[in-house]
């Protein structure tokens, strides 16, 4: 039915008005015809209506059946998202472990103990954060730094071992160290490997340049390498060695201070010096 | 007299009113925000093509989802292939519906029960 057009009742009152009816047989007839239509209308009225009821029930249903299955779907991307984390720590202690074993290898080959690599983990971690570095450098330092001695594997026992000084051949020898480790550990892509690389081949450069292998000075040493340097000197002068005892704390300290802008990088003597009380902290918690 | 397409949208179905293939095809959801406003010109070409009273034509009509208001304009269109028919035209209409969707069946039902004098077929896809 379109707007424009008059309904039967319109039309009928419009003749009531106008008087245009004569006779009751119009009368009914029109009568008759808004019969019907109100009859067919209100036929479809209520099949409209139920069409409107259908719909929206299936449309609940729908809407139901949605619900569960999100939330069906939240649960297992939960149930994955912790069976990912579970392996992702897995793989990460994993990782640790076999770092630190590394690291302890190449240190029981020369009878120093598996607490050398500790610590000299946290003595790096310490110096990379009081000099700036974000927190995940200074956690893959720590990671890393462990590995600076592994190219020792490569070292015979008769040099690594020696009591007393080495001869200048013996000591040329052990130098190597560096490279054999850098050789070990540069064809990883991970950052981790490629620090630890980095790590083992200039843990033995030195500042003014008067390191090995490769006599590179100031900041052409990574940072990664400076800290090390200082990290491992610290720990072995503290330590019995199989050629030396251990320091006094006193004289250490004294030693580095001697070394600030020569053997070690200026800043991060300081860093070391101005926070020696944690460096200490460490040392203690982690005692052979 | 022309064609008329128009696409679907998220809330209106796919139209095609095609004059030499003698096609009325209507297909997809229908929630327009005014329905009297979208069907109006779609009435209006359906009233002007059965004018003359010689068409075949087939109907395909395919909507899924509806609301009140669209199911009235519904009743509208069957009622002018009602006259259409009556006034010589040759209708084949098809409601579709999907198997899954019960209430687009049952208001295909509810159309052959409401409009006797019509052929219409209720084909499941």
């Amino acid at each position: 039915m379109q707007e424009e057009q008059l309904t039967t009742a319109q039309q009928l009152l419009a003749k009531l008005e106008s008087s245009e009816l004569t006779d009751i047989k119009t009368l009914q007839e029109l009568a008759k015809k808004i019969v019907t239509e109100s009859t067919k209308k209100e036929s479809r009225l209520k099949k409209v209506i139920k069409f409107s009821d259908h719909q929206s029930l299936q449309l609940l249903t729908l809407h139901k059946e949605l619900d569960i299955y999100k939330n069906h779907l939240e649960e297992k991307v939960d149930e994955g998202l912790s069976e990912i984390k579970a392996l992702n720590k897995e793989i990460e202690e994993t990782q640790n472990e076999v770092i630190f074993t590394m690291g302890a290898i190449g240190e029981s080959r020369s009878k120093e103990t598996g607490q050398h690599v500790k610590r000299v983990a946290e003595y790096s971690k310490l110096l990379a954060l009081h000099y700036g570095l974000p927190i995940e450098d200074a956690d893959i330092l720590k990671q890393a730094s462990p590995m600076h001695d592994i190219g020792k594997v490569a070292i015979p026992d008769s040099i690594l071992n020696k009591p007393g000084k080495l001869t200048e051949e013996e000591f040329e020898h052990m130098k190597e160290h560096a490279q054999l480790g850098y050789d070990m550990l540069k064809n990883s892509n991970r950052k981790l490997m490629k620090i630890a690389a980095t790590v083992a081949y200039e843990h033995h450069e030195k500042w003014d340049g008067s390191g090995y292998p490769n006599a590179i000075k100031g900041e052409d040493i990574s940072i990664y390498g400076r800290i090390t340097a200082l990290a491992d000197v610290f720990d072995a002068l503290g330590s019995v060695r199989c050629y030396k005892e251990a320091w006094p704390l006193k004289t250490i300290l004294l030693a580095l201070e001697k070394e600030r802008g020569k053997q070690f990088d200026p800043k991060l003597i300081d860093i070391f010096l101005d926070n020696i009380d944690e460096f200490i902290a460490i040392r203690d918690t982690f005692k052979d | 007299m022309e064609n008329l397409n128009i696409e679907a949208s998220e809330y209106t179905p796919k139209i095609i009113l095609d004059v030499e293939k003698g096609l009325i095809d209507i297909r997809g959801d229908s929630f327009p925000e005014n329905t009297f406003d979208f069907y109006k010109p779609i009435i209006k070409w359906m009233e002007s093509y059965f004018s003359n009273g010689d068409q075949t034509v087939t109907i395909n009509i395919e909507i899924n989802y509806f609301n009140s208001s669209s199911s009235q304009q519904f009743f509208d269109m069957f009622d002018i292939f009602e006259e259409a028919v009556q006034g010589g035209n040759t209708l084949e209409i098809n409601w579709l519906y999907n198997l899954k969707n019960e209430s687009a069946q049952e208001a295909g039902e509810d159309f052959v029960e409401e409009f006797e004098s019509l052929k219409i077929n209720l084909l499941k896809k």
